[in-house]
C-alpha cells in the first residue's frame, strides 16, 4: 500500500457510514491504479453476490468466444425454463422481477449471444443471465474464473433459483473478489476486443444510482449493481479523464426493511473518491 | 414457392462432411431399446430466403420448421445448403390440421423443429432429428406453460390420429416443460423419384 495515511482515514470514514446507515456489514475493496494504492475493508467477507454475479458470466461468455467455443453473433433459443442447481427440477425467472421486459417478448424465438449478454449487464436480466449461463455451462464459468485467478468469487448456479436457495446454494462474494473479478477484465485475460466490448457494455449500465451517484459528473464507471432482500451491492471502475482509473467493490448488506441502502453505497462511493483524490466532501464544496 | 420447388437428394450420395453429420440411413438405438433408421432422403435448401418462401402449408413455412440456435452443428448452421428430411412435408400438414382445430396460430420455437442428427440437444437420439416433431410454444396469444393450456391442446393434437404422439404435462422432470411436443412417429419418407437401392 503506498499510503498508510489514506488508508486509515479511509477505513474510519467507511466504518462510521455504515454506522451510521445501520448497515449489518459492508466490505470494500479498492484498487488505484493511478498510484497503486490498495485498500480493503472485510475484504474477505463473503456476502451474497446478487446480480454482480452477472459480471462472472460476462468474463466466461467472452471468454468462451476467445476460445471458439462460441460466436458473439450465434444465436440462442430464448426459453424460460431453467433446472435448478439443487435438485434438476424446473423453474422459470419471472418478468416482473427483469429490468428487460423486452426479451420476454422473444421466447420461443432467439436472440444474439451478444445481445443477451448486453441485457444481462445493462438491464440485469435474469432471464439473459440464466440463459447464458445455461449455455456455457457453470462448471466452465467456474473454470474460467480459476483460471483468470479470481479468488472470492463461488458461482454455483442461475438466478432465481429459488430451490438451491433453499439448501443454501447460493452465488457468493467477497469484496476483493470481485474486485479481482474486475481487474482480470481490465488485464489481459481477454482478447484486446473482448475486452473492449465487455467494458462498453459496463460502461452502458443503466443503474446508476450507486457508485456513479457519488461521483462527479466528469466521472464514467463501468459497472454492475447487485441487490437482492439483504444485499445492495455496486462493483465498477472508475474512469476520470485527469488520471488513470481505479476499480473498487463495494458490498453491503442491511436488514431487509431497511431503507436507504443504495444512498449508502454511494456515499462510500463518494468517500473513496475524496479519499483518493484528497477533496473536500461534497456537502463542503464552495 | 410451393413444395413441387423442392429438391430431393440422397443423403447417402452427399458430402463426407454432411453424411458425418447427418447419418443418412444409419440405425440409432432409442432410449427404450427401440431401433431406428435416420432418414435418407433431405430436401436441399439453398437459402434462408427460400426456406421463408417454401411454404409446405398454408400457414407454414418451411423456415419456421428448421430455425435452430447454435446448438446445431456449424456446418449445418452458418452456411448452406441446408438439408431436411422430407417427411417434414408431413409434419407440416398435420400442423395445419392442428391449426384448423384450435382456430388459432400455431408457433414452434427455435429447435422445435427439424434438429440434426449432430444438434446437441437430443442428436439422433431425439425424434426432432426426423424432421417429424414439433415444440409448441404457443397457440394464438396463450403461452404453454402450464397444466391447463397444456392438456387443452394436447387432447386437440392427439384426437387427429393414431399415430400422433403429444407428450403428457406432469411434475416429472422431462414432462413439466415450455411447450407441447407433438410428433409422428419415425417416418421415413421416399420422394417418389428416389432409389432406396444403395
Amino acid at each position: 500500500m503506498s499510503s498508510v495515511d489514506v488508508s486509515d482515514g479511509l477505513r474510519d470514514e467507511l466504518e462510521a457510514l455504515a454506522v451510521k446507515n445501520k448497515a449489518r456489514s459492508i466490505g470494500v475493496a479498492l484498487h488505484d491504479l493511478e498510484t497503486g494504492f490498495r485498500f480493503s475493508l472485510r475484504g474477505d467477507r463473503w456476502f451474497h453476490a446478487a446480480s454482480t454475479i452477472k459480471v462472472a458470466v460476462l468474463l466466461a461468455v467472452f471468454r468462451a468466444a476467445d476460445q471458439g467455443r462460441l460466436r458473439l453473433d450465434d444465436s440462442l433459443h430464448v426459453r424460460n425454463r431453467f433446472f435448478s442447481a439443487a435438485d434438476g427440477s424446473p423453474f422459470r425467472v419471472t418478468p416482473d422481477r427483469d429490468a428487460t421486459p423486452e426479451l420476454y417478448a422473444a421466447i420461443g424465438r432467439t436472440a444474439k449471444i451478444s445481445t443477451l449478454a448486453h441485457a444481462m449487464i445493462v438491464g440485469s436480466s435474469n432471464l439473459a443471465a440464466n440463459l447464458l449461463l445455461d449455455f456455457v455451462g457453470v462448471e466452465y464459468a467456474r473454470t474460467v474464473l480459476r483460471e483468470a485467478q479470481v479468488d472470492g468469487v463461488e458461482l454455483r448456479r442461475g438466478v432465481e433459483d429459488h430451490g438451491a436457495h433453499e439448501q443454501g446454494i447460493n452465488n457468493e462474494a467477497t469484496a476483493d473478489g470481485l474486485l479481482s473479478l474486475l481487474s482480470a477484465i481490465r488485464r489481459d485475460f481477454l482478447t484486446p476486443e473482448s475486452k473492449r466490448e465487455v467494458i462498453r457494455i459496463l460502461l452502458e449500465q443503466r443503474f446508476n444510482s450507486m457508485i456513479p451517484a457519488g461521483l462527479p459528473p466528469h466521472a464514467t464507471v463501468a459497472h454492475k449493481t447487485g441487490e437482492i432482500s439483504t444485499a445492495c451491492h455496486d462493483i465498477g471502475i472508475v474512469y476520470l479523464p485527469e488520471r488513470e482509473p481505479y476499480i473498487t467493490a463495494i458490498l453491503t448488506e442491511f436488514d431487509p426493511d431497511r431503507e436507504g441502502r443504495r444512498e449508502t453505497v454511494a456515499a462510500i462511493s463518494e468517500t473513496i473518491y475524496r479519499s483518493l483524490l484528497q477533496t473536500k466532501p461534497k456537502s463542503n464544496d464552495p | 414457392m410451393t413444395p413441387e420447388f423442392l429438391r430431393p437428394i440422397d443423403g447417402l450420395r452427399l458430402a463426407e462432411e454432411y453424411r458425418a453429420l447427418l447419418r443418412p440411413d444409419e440405425r440409432e438405438a432409442g432410449a427404450n431399446g427401440t431401433v431406428h433408421h435416420l432418414p435418407r432422403f433431405f430436401y436441399e435448401i439453398s437459402t434462408w430466403q427460400e426456406a421463408h418462401e417454401i411454404r409446405l402449408a398454408p400457414h407454414f413455412t418451411l423456415a419456421e420448421l428448421m430455425l435452430v440456435d447454435c446448438r446445431e452443428a456449424r456446418l449445418l448452421l452458418s452456411q448452406f445448403p441446408h438439408y431436411v428430411p422430407c417427411a417434414i412435408v408431413l409434419l407440416a400438414r398435420f400442423l395445419e390440421a392442428f391449426r384448423r382445430e384450435v382456430d388459432a396460430p400455431v408457433f414452434i420455437s427455435a429447435n422445435g423443429g427439424y434438429r440434426s442428427a449432430a444438434h446437441q440437444n437430443g442428436g439422433a437420439k431425439s425424434i426432432h432429428a426426423w424432421g417429424t416433431a414439433a415444440n409448441i410454444y404457443r397457440i394464438g396469444d396463450t403461452f404453454l406453460s402450464d397444466t391447463k393450456s397444456m392438456e387443452k391442446y394436447r387432447m386437440i393434437a392427439a384426437s387427429l390420429g393414431p399415430a400422433v404422439f403429444v407428450r403428457q404435462f406432469g411434475r416429472e422432470k422431462g414432462q413439466t416443460s415450455d411447450h407441447l411436443h407433438i410428433d409422428l412417429g419415425y417416418v421415413r419418407l421416399t420422394p417418389r423419384e428416389c432409389s432406396e437401392a444403395s
